[in-house]
């Protein structure tokens, strides 16, 4: 309320703050007249403490006044007396003063924030442009550094040293005079002969390179020449085939057969020179040859360095790429390690034995890289069709035509102990599932190839190689010949018993009486398993004279040539130990391969014996009294076991008694 | 001996050393072959020990049958009979024979074989019997043959001695079985046993025959098979008692004890009893069965051996079962 009145009267005066003058009523300039009041002109001129103590004073004398109202308030008097009055116009005026101080100190506090502020300003200017001078500062020293460290292109370039500079240089270039002193000019002098030097080394690296072009194309030039050459040669080697042969030293075939022989196996290689030899010297019937892929066996005799290193990467290759393709089954795997172990030598060789009538005896020998065995297959091819028999189809069996041909040998398993060990890696159990496929690894093959394995037989072999190859090629060949004919003549015989004849040659009839009564009725092929179950069932018959309750059944066991015989009313030991045991008599001329059917002829005079003896014996009731007695003997009976007499005897024609 | 030579062996006869540890047995080829039973019978016996400790080739012929004296070894064959120490034999030592001798030939064709030998004990001769039909009788000192005892139409399958009256039993091919009375050298009686029948059970088997290939005695009672079946027949009245239904021919019958053990036709040792009834059939290995033989003279290796169409032979330690087999 005061502080209203007091800016109530004076209105009019303008005050000046800032200190410029201000128009701010809209007043004309011309009136210049206005007064101006300036404080802070008058500001300056105060002291503060002065106003302080001013202030001061003012307040206790304004607290004074107020008190003294109040005692004249409290004394009763009235308000708008005149002593309240004049105390409140002092009133007034001190708050007047107040207001001023007020205003003073305002004005000095301001005042003083400027100054400081202003020096702030000038302070930051100066911070500024401190701070920009430092930064101009540390780029230069960057760049100052950068400088120091620029490395330029010419030290790498290797600089033959100064002492070989200064000797080599023409003058001109090396400038001994200024170089000696000046670094700078003895490196570019040094790189300047070395320029120089490039550039004449190059010219020399041109002039080579033509000439080693022109050189090459006449090294081509030769080349061609030599293979045009070749056909040439060709062409004389076949035109003096034709007189090889009329000399009959096939040279050009052995060459080849040489040429093609040096990349076999050792194993086979043996075989071979072995096999050649003794053909050559002992037996013109047989003659061997090489047949199979000589590129392939020349691979695999490839140096092993090359190899491993394609292999390596082609393999690390293969192998991402099928992981990233498809993954292999473990059995797949298997499946190829073992057919990895089985492998195939490609080259194979071939002997072939001829007989005297004409049929051949193939052998093809095979060599198995992992396994270090050699394995056998074999053909038959006969002059005349032997399809008749069909008894007799097993007996010309490749499989089964070389069974045994030494004592127990039957090539079913494979005779290298080591490869046990190799079958179980690849979990191949028995060789046998292989063999029909790889053939068969005899042992008497792998001693015709040199392989001496420790396995074989109780006495130990001293022989290697070339000797053991040697040693054991003619009985051997005359083996498979001998198996040969037999199972040729076997064949014929089967197929004329089929026809129930029985065919005993004319060399062999005086074994046996003119008239034999009993005969072959049924000629029949049975399994082993068969056998062993049905023994007393059908098999192969014989039967005299029809009768039907009179049938034989004998069984022909083909390994050891054993006759069994069941009748339907008793065995008859007697009569299968004469054919039996006693069938070096029955054998024929050599080379004995009469032995079965005189082995059956025989089992029928033996049936005519027993039925006429035995019909003699008893009263009537075994058998039908009309056997009557034909045969020739002294006795129907002997010893304990009242034995027949089954032998007979040439040319007496009777019987007896062994 | 190849496998089949070894299946086709037939062992016809057996004897036991006179100690008893040895068994001495003939088979169809001419050989004679000596295991030792008391190596076969020990308890740390092997397979070796059921092989011949000597095999040896005797005759050129089968070895039918096989005696044994005190101090020998008599086997024969074709038409001689040679003796053996068994000393030597024991010993492993192939043996020379000591002494040869051999029977009259009736034809020079044949040579007839030897089927029985007995010893007289009283007169110490050797008896023996064959294929040309005659009873032979030998001085066993001298070796000088005695007599000879006709009456056989056909030849002689079995000899059998009875100890009380000095009689000779044989049977023969002909189906008779003939009493002879060794000091007279007479026949006593002719039995044509296939004649007869027990309580309508007839005897004969007409399929088989009438031959008669075994005989033993026991004092009155006289055992005699072959062809008609195994009969037992009381001597004083020579009348058949018993027939026993055994299927086969009986090729050897002994008395023991109270049983009669036959073998025969059929793979097993029958035992039967004096009634007539077959008690039990023991099975063997060999198919049918030539020679049976008791080892009562040492009481430790008391056993039966059997023989027959095999390269086999049965040793029976317990007389109801098998025990264990020697083998050629």
């Amino acid at each position: 309320m005061s502080s209203d009145a007091v800016k109530k009267r004076k209105p009019k005066v303008i005050r000046n703050e800032a200190g410029t003058p201000e128009t701010k009523r809209g007043r004309a300039e011309g009136e210049q007249d206005v007064l101006v009041y300036n404080e802070e002109v008058e500001l300056e001129g105060r002291d503060p403490q002065q106003d302080y103590m001013l202030y001061k004073d003012t307040c206790a004398a304004l607290a004074k006044l107020m008190a003294e109202i109040q005692e004249l308030k409290s004394g009763g008097a009235k308000v708008g007396s005149v002593e309240m009055e004049e105390r409140r116009r002092q009133c007034s005026v001190h708050f007047i003063t107040l207001k001023k101080l007020n205003r003073m100190a305002h004005m000095r506090l301001k005042k003083g924030r400027d100054q400081t502020h202003e020096a702030k300003q000038r302070v930051d200017v100066l911070h500024l442009q401190l701070q920009n001078l430092l930064y101009e500062v540390m780029h230069l020293q960057k760049e100052i550094s950068k400088c120091l460290e620029f490395k330029s292109q010419h030290e790498e370039i290797e600089l033959v040293s100064e002492e070989e500079f200064f000797q080599e240089a023409p003058a001109e270039i090396s400038r001994p005079h200024v170089t000696r002193d000046d670094h700078h000019q003895l490196t570019l002098a040094r790189l300047d002969w070395e320029l120089e030097q490039r550039k004449r080394l190059a010219e020399q690296y041109k002039m080579s390179l033509a000439r080693k072009e022109k050189i090459h194309k006449a090294i081509e030039q030769k080349r061609e020449y030599l293979s045009s050459l070749q056909p040439g040669l060709q062409s004389i080697m076949q035109a003096s085939l034709p007189v090889q042969e009329c000399l009959s030293m096939p040279f050009e075939q052995m060459q080849k057969q040489a040429e093609v022989a040096r990349h076999l196996p050792p194993p086979l290689y043996v075989l071979l020179v072995q096999a050649a030899a003794y053909g050559q010297a002992c037996d013109k019937t047989l003659s061997a040859s090489i047949s199979g892929d000589v590129d392939e066996a020349k691979a695999l005799s490839r140096p092993p360095e090359d190899s491993q290193d394609d292999e390596s990467d082609s393999d690390a290759e293969e192998e991402q790429q099928n992981t990233k393709r498809r993954r292999a089954t473990v059995g797949v795997q298997l499946d190829d390690k073992r057919k990895e172990m089985l492998r195939r030598h490609p080259l194979s060789l071939c002997v072939d034995l001829k007989c005297k009538d004409g049929s051949v005896l193939h052998l093809f020998f095979y060599y198995l890289l992992n396994l270090n065995i050699l394995t056998v297959k074999t053909k038959v091819s006969t002059t005349t069709d032997l399809s008749g028999a069909v008894s007799a189809g097993e007996l010309l069996n490749s499989e089964s035509l070389l069974n045994c041909l030494y004592a127990s040998d039957h090539g079913q398993e494979t005779p290298n102990p080591t490869n046990r060990y190799q079958f179980d890696k690849v979990g191949i159990t028995t060789f046998v599932d292989y063999v029909s496929d790889l053939g068969h690894p005899y042992v008497w093959v792998q001693k015709l190839g040199g392989l001496q394995f420790s396995s074989d037989g109780a006495q130990v072999c001293v022989l290697m190689g070339n000797a053991l190859s040697a040693s054991h090629m003619e009985r051997t060949m005359k083996l498979l010949q001998g198996r040969l004919q037999a199972r040729l003549a076997l064949h014929k015989q089967f197929s004329s018993l089929e026809h129930s004849i029985i065919p005993v040659s004319g060399e062999c009839q005086h074994l046996f009486p003119a008239k034999v009564v009993s005969g072959l009725t049924r000629w029949t092929m049975m399994s082993y398993q068969e056998f062993t179950v049905r023994f007393f069932q059908s098999g192969n018959t014989l039967s005299n004279r029809g009768i039907e309750n009179q049938c034989l059944k004998v069984w022909f066991l083909p390994v050891c040539c054993v006759r069994r015989i069941c009748s339907s009313w008793r065995l008859w030991r007697e009569e299968q130990s004469e054919v039996n045991v006693f069938r070096a008599e029955l054998q024929g001329p050599r080379p004995g391969l009469q032995l079965l059917t005189n082995q059956i002829q025989r089992l029928c005079v033996c049936l005519d014996v027993y039925l006429e003896m035995e019909s003699q014996v008893c009263d009537g009731s075994e058998g039908p009294k009309e056997f009557p007695r034909e045969k020739m003997c002294l006795r129907t009976a002997r010893g304990p076991s009242r034995l027949k007499p089954f032998k007979y005897n040439h040319p007496q024609g009777f019987f007896s008694h062994r | 001996m190849g496998p089949v030579e070894l299946l086709h062996m037939s062992v016809f006869s057996q004897s036991f050393s006179p100690c008893g540890r040895f068994l001495a047995a003939g088979n169809n080829y001419g050989e004679i072959a000596v295991f030792s039973l008391s190596a076969a019978l020990s308890p740390d016996a092997s397979e070796g020990s059921q092989k011949p400790i000597l095999n040896f080739t005797a005759h050129d012929g089968p070895v039918f049958t096989l005696l044994s004296t005190d101090t020998h070894l008599l086997s024969a064959g074709n038409g001689e009979i040679r003796a053996w120490s068994w000393a030597e034999l024991i010993k492993k030592v192939s043996p020379i024979n000591s002494r040869n001798t051999s029977t009259q030939v009736l034809t020079s064709l044949e040579i007839p074989e030897i089927n029985a030998m007995i010893i007289n004990p009283k007169d110490n001769s050797l008896v023996v019997g064959g294929g040309d039909n005659n009873i032979h009788i030998m001085d066993m000192e001298t070796g000088i043959f005695k007599s000879v005892l006709k009456g056989h139409t056909d030849y002689i399958h079995c000899l059998c001695f009875k100890e009380r009256e000095g009689e000779i039993l044989s049977g023969g091919e002909d189906g008779a079985v003939r009493i002879w009375d060794s000091r007279t050298n007479r026949p006593v009686h002719c039995i044509e046993v296939f004649r007869y029948e027990v309580k309508q059970i007839r005897m004969r088997m007409p399929q088989f025959g009438k031959w008669i290939s075994c005989l033993a005695t026991d004092s009155d009672w006289m055992l005699c098979g072959g062809g008609p079946s195994l009969s037992l027949w009381h001597l004083r009245s020579m009348s058949p008692t018993s027939v026993f239904p055994l299927p086969g021919c009986q090729r050897e019958a002994v008395f023991h004890q109270d049983l009669i053990m036959s073998v025969g036709e059929g793979p097993y040792v029958s035992h039967c009893l004096h009634g007539g009834t077959v008690k039990a059939q023991i099975p063997c290995t060999p198919s049918s069965l030539n020679t049976l033989a008791l080892n009562l003279k040492n009481t430790e290796h008391r056993v039966m051996t059997v023989g027959g169409s095999s390269h086999q032979i049965d040793v029976f330690t317990n007389f109801s079962y098998r025990a264990f087999s020697l083998s050629f």
